[in-house]
């Protein structure tokens, strides 16, 4: 597929990637796509187009499963990241991932956000105190939380416990966030929160969103990648692809013709 | 669900293509009110505007309330802000033909000033693009669009000529003035017909391709299909 001239810096370049997961199972497709930096890319598609097992392959997620194979590569600061070689906790730590369902730990707000820093050898508490505020304070969530930093993460709602997991997933620091379809469990005034969060937190990382929900990934997205059956059939800038897309196939999904 | 915004989609096509026929029709008659020196048709013209009017308003309510309702977007959100622009266009023209009865009412009061043969040879010019814009509006033929595009030329020369035409009358006798300004009016009112034609053409363009082509000039526009004249 061909991919449009970009101007903008690449975080990550996914290059004829392909990935077969229980031995044998085709996924993905010789996908090829620039991650640009500081910028939202949106994976849409219907359900089962392989737009969250790419997602899953930028923080090598698959890894937790066994008999998969990639082929390809997805090159991260010049670096292939699939490689053996490559250091998963450490990657991880540097790309990010929001899931579905919010996954708080079952301990304190504090300690839900401590959790990550101490992994990164961060043991001093004063220290300790100011990332868990400044992270809290970055996912938007400070102001409603301040009094009860050591009551369960589940006394949270939906909404707060999605944005509590985007601010631990922020205190390490990351440089890339996935979200894998973010607000699909939560109500529209969450969602809101969540998209504006989304688009204040493209100045510090760079995303990449899995969503079924196409007015969000319009909304929030500056490039967006179509895919179908395991191949990327369309990637350009959001408002292309949702104005005036290249493919019938893409028209026909946005439209709501099929999918 | 996905089969009732196809079915809101084909009726508003069809809403937008029956303002189309009456706008159409209300030219025709209008050019033929002038000619045929017909008060009652000239009236009745006047009188159908507002049939136009209403569903000006009603066509634009219910493409807003399909875009609150299906958030459209590609070739769906396309459409709709192409339908909201042409009614524009279409409802300007039906003000034109009202426009073209009037001054051919007020040119009773004096004996014809000259057989029109150019007028009608306009109008029928200007129809034939406002024609052929609907209808590359409903079949999303954008070649068809293009050259209506290509076909304002035509109109715009003849609107020239006829101006030159009937300059001699006013130099000739002074008495000649009133009727000929007023014949000028109405190659003007058509000339603007065939302009509206043109936007709607255009529109019809970036509802089929996704590009704007408005206000480009013609050279660096896409070649149309065929010679027009």
């Amino acid at each position: 597929m061909e991919v449009p001239t970009v101007t903008q810096a690449i975080d990550l370049e996914v290059k004829g990637l392909n990935f077969y997961y229980n031995g044998n199972v085709h996924a993905l497709r010789d996908i090829s796509l620039p991650v640009q930096k500081n910028r939202v890319t949106a994976l849409i598609g219907p359900s089962g187009c392989g737009k969250t097992t790419l997602l899953r392959c930028f923080n090598r997620m698959h890894d937790l499963y066994p008999r998969h194979r990639y082929e390809g590569e997805i090159l991260f600061e010049g670096r292939n990241i699939l490689s053996d070689k490559e250091d998963l906790i450490g990657l991880r730590s540097r790309i990010g991932m929001v899931f579905q369902k919010p996954t708080p730990f079952p301990m304190s707000i504090a300690e839900n956000i401590a959790y990550g820093l101490r992994l990164k050898g961060i043991t001093n508490r004063t220290e300790l105190a100011g990332k868990i505020e400044q992270a809290l304070r970055h996912a938007v969530l400070w102001n409603e939380v301040r009094d009860k930093l050591n009551h369960s993460a589940y006394d949270l709602s939906g909404g707060q416990q999605q944005r509590l997991v985007i601010a631990r997933a922020l205190a390490v620091e990351p440089e890339v966030l996935l979200f894998d379809e973010p607000t699909s469990a939560l109500d529209p005034i969450s969602t809101g929160k969540i998209e504006e969060l989304v688009a204040m937190l493209k100045q510090d990382v760079t995303i990449v969103i899995v969503t079924h929900n196409m007015q969000q990934a319009a909304r929030v997205s500056d490039m967006t990648g179509f895919m179908y059956l395991g191949e990327l059939v369309e990637f350009g800038t959001t408002e292309k692809i949702f104005t005036a897309p290249d493919k019938k196939q893409t028209d026909d999904y946005i439209t709501g013709r099929f999918g | 669900m996905a089969r009732q915004k196809e079915q809101d989609i084909e009726a508003l096509k069809e809403r937008v293509l029956k303002m189309g026929s009456l706008v159409e029709e209300a030219i025709r008659k209008a050019v033929r009110s002038l000619v045929e020196r017909d008060r009652p048709l000239a009236i009745e013209v006047i009188d159908g505007d507002a049939i136009v009017n209403a569903l000006d308003v009603e066509i634009e309510e219910e493409c807003i309330r399909f875009l609150a309702l299906w958030q459209p977007t590609g070739s769906n959100l396309r459409f709709i802000t192409t339908a909201i622009k042409i009614i524009t266009d279409l409802e300007r023209m039906g003000d034109l033909a009202v426009d073209i009865c009037e001054r051919g009412i007020e040119l009773l009061d004096e004996p014809q000033l000259k057989p029109y043969i150019d007028i009608p040879r306009m109008a029928e010019a200007a129809q034939k693009m406002l024609k052929d814009s609907l209808d590359a509006f409903v079949a999303g033929d954008d070649e068809l669009a293009i050259s209506v595009c290509a076909a304002d030329d035509f109109v715009d020369n003849l609107n020239q000529q006829i101006f030159n035409e009937l300059l001699v009358y006013m130099l000739q006798d002074p008495k000649n003035i009133s009727r000929a300004v007023r014949l000028t009016y109405i190659t003007k009112y058509l000339e603007r017909v065939a302009d509206h034609a043109t936007n709607i053409a255009e529109m019809v363009v970036y509802m089929v391709k996704g590009k704007v082509i408005r206000h480009m000039a013609c050279e660096i526009r896409p070649e149309p299909p065929k010679a027009q004249g």
